[in-house]
């Protein structure tokens, strides 16, 4: 009884594609980890896990940045459509589809710029006061998507019968939207979204420190921004480490040599595209499970 | 559609209006500020000295100062100690950034507009191909995995058990799925340094090659698009084409099955079959996320001149012009990036119209 308990248990956690990839994704950093701490000398250690944790730490405050912003955006919507306020519904439309038809990474380019500067200046001063500011700017340019998602439910849930039945009742407007149909209909939906965004974040994130680090770094202090996987990747001895891959294409006896003497650079690189694919599983695992 | 373009333009406008306008401030401000710092010695900066450094020629503009502003040789020697430090810094400035400073100008625009050009026959390119590569890729997976569903209902009936050649090869299948996701997923500067040594990776046939496959661009957009197929294929109307006998069975070799071929056309047809009106159905909704493709893809174009720095490129150049702070082409730039994805918008707010007549039996 208890083994089949246990087989039923494993065999739904094998079949939701979501959890399988979470657990794959933290056991394969626990290893790298531990090869890295065996392996790579430890100064490049201590800056691969300050570049993890920033990396990672600014992408989960781009996730809470994004949930919010998008929040009270779809909210300002609803209202403006609701009052009829038709000004206030085009400009905040207008604002949006502006945001859309910047390419993110030209908007977050020219934020970090700016942040970079308020740091030089010591406006802006240690990781509590960056990180959000870096979050914010990156989130900007990546609430259109779930602001959209939002919307569709609103608008799904609004030609439904439940929604004027519950305005018959008597319940408020915000109780119908925030609760009844953001919440308590439209919570996985958006949970989702929110994996997306934690990928695209990262990704963002790492293409943004690399291309300051390799094309601005003369002009930005390399200290005014935080150590993060992107900017690791762009460091000359990292950059050596990944140029071996090529030579070890036509050279496979080189091979070995990369996971002892070329372990910085590989280590990046590989947590970078492992994490981005992993949460691209977790996010289409999840999808599935769901039937979203 | 008459609201779209007039959102459209409003948009460009406002945009326009406001780079030129902080430009302006940066110019004003900028101007200001040399200005102020040469309040003080504005009346001496003409005064002619070959060589700041040469002593005899320090002693003579004091000797000077003090014959025509006499008691008040403190503030003689502040201004002269001001005026060669000025002149010093001028003469650095200009060593320093004499081929780095650049102003618009007509070969300037020239250059910019040749960039311009060789960015777009890229950017058209590449999202040629990814819009062929999406829905290839993700038609081949919808059949793919309809095939592997008969093919169990077959396997179940015989009761077969897989035989340890076919085990092997879905072993190696597996692996070489996994490792071409992992290429799929690589940011382009990771693929690009780590073949750089082995492949000349500043040639605009590699941008393009990178530009499709790296970047996540292709997988994500293809799992979309099976995502759009997955839920046609859910809907009611299917069985409705099943009643009225339309083809239905997803092997190659079936007559009533779909060409293998028909998948890998650049137009794609699947006459006869009920696919063809899940394909088209998706297709319509996948029309709508072009727009956010092609932000997504000029965000990979970017970070992929930028971080591989290839010379003579529009957004190198945008990166090399930010780093020495001529901030008018910088603007040139970015404006024609907006544009390029603005009218990129017009002609999907296009598209979609005139596909939504055809669907509404208005065209």
């Amino acid at each position: 009884m208890r083994t089949d308990r246990k087989n039923t248990f494993l065999q739904s956690f094998l079949s939701s594609k979501d959890q399988l990839w979470t657990v794959i994704w933290i056991i394969t950093i626990a290893i790298v980890g531990i090869w890295d701490l065996l392996f790579l000398n430890r100064p490049a250690l201590e800056k691969v896990i300050t570049g993890f944790i920033n990396t990672f730490s600014i992408s989960l405050l781009v996730v809470c940045f994004t949930l919010v912003l998008s929040w009270l955006i779809t909210l300002g919507f609803h209202f403006f459509e609701q009052k009829h306020n038709h000004a206030g519904y085009v400009a905040l439309t207008f604002f949006l589809n502006l945001l859309r038809s910047i390419p993110q990474i030209v908007g977050i380019l020219f934020g970090y710029v700016g942040i970079a500067a308020l740091v030089d200046k010591g406006i802006l001063t240690g990781n509590l006061a960056v990180f959000p500011c870096l979050a914010f700017c990156m989130s900007l340019f990546i609430i259109a998507e779930v602001v959209d998602l939002m919307r569709e439910r609103i608008e799904h849930f609004k030609k439904l019968d439940f929604y004027s039945a519950m305005r018959v009742c008597g319940i408020s407007e915000s109780r119908i939207v925030n609760f009844d149909i953001l919440w308590k209909n439209s919570r996985l939906h958006i949970f989702n979204k929110l994996i997306a965004v934690f990928g695209s974040a990262v990704f963002l994130q790492c293409s943004v420190d690399f291309i300051i680090s390799v094309g601005l770094s003369t002009d930005i202090n390399p200290v005014s921004l935080p150590v993060t996987l992107g900017s690791l990747l762009a460091k000359i001895d990292s950059k050596q480490d990944i140029l071996a891959i090529g030579n070890t294409l036509f050279n496979p006896s080189y091979l070995p040599n990369l996971l002892f003497q070329h372990l910085q650079g590989i280590t990046v690189a590989f947590l970078i595209v492992f994490s981005l694919f992993c949460i691209n599983n977790i996010s289409n695992g999840y999808a599935e499970r769901h039937r979203l | 559609m008459k609201n779209k373009i007039i959102e459209h333009i409003s948009g460009i406008i406002f945009v326009t209006l406001l780079l030129f306008g902080f430009l302006s401030f940066y110019n004003t401000s900028r101007a200001r500020e040399q200005e102020r710092q040469s309040s003080s010695i504005r009346q001496f900066i003409e005064v002619p000295i070959s060589n700041i450094n040469d002593p005899f020629q320090r002693a003579l503009l004091k000797d000077v100062m003090n014959v025509f502003y006499p008691d008040q040789a403190d503030k003689n020697n502040q201004i002269i100690n001001e005026l060669l430090s000025t002149k010093e810094n001028e003469f650095n400035k200009k060593l320093q950034k004499s081929h780095l400073e650049e102003h618009l100008s007509i070969s300037k625009l020239q250059d910019l507009l040749w960039m311009l050009v060789k960015f777009l026959f890229t950017y058209i390119i590449v999202m040629l191909l990814t819009w062929y590569g999406v829905q290839t890729i993700a038609v081949w997976r919808f059949i793919s995995k309809k095939q592997a569903l008969e093919r169990k209902l077959q396997l179940a009936f015989k009761k077969e058990k897989l035989s340890f050649g076919k085990k092997t090869g879905s072993i190696f299948n597996s692996i070489f799925k996994s490792i071409v996701y992992f290429i799929l997923f690589s940011p382009a500067y990771v693929i690009a340094y780590s073949i750089r040594t082995e492949f000349n990776t500043d040639s605009l046939f590699f941008m393009i090659i990178l530009g499709v496959i790296s970047n996540g661009l292709l997988i994500m957009y293809s799992n979309k698009f099976y995502a759009f197929l997955i839920s046609e294929s859910r809907k009611g109307y299917l069985d409705t084409a099943l009643v009225k006998n339309l083809n239905s069975s997803y092997l190659y070799n079936s007559t009533s099955g779909i060409p293998y071929s028909s998948i890998f056309k650049f137009r794609k047809n699947f006459k006869g079959h009920v696919f063809q009106h899940i394909f088209q159905n998706a297709r319509f909704q996948y029309l709508s996320t072009i727009k956010e493709q092609a932000c997504f893809l000029i965000t990979g174009l970017i970070i992929i001149e930028m971080a591989l720095n290839i010379h003579g490129y529009l957004n190198y150049e945008m990166l090399r012009q930010m780093l020495y702070k001529n901030y008018d082409v910088v603007i040139v730039i970015i404006l024609s990036i907006f544009y390029t994805v603005k009218i990129t918008e017009m002609l999907t707010d296009f598209l979609v119209y005139r596909e939504s007549l055809k669907y509404e039996n208005r065209s």
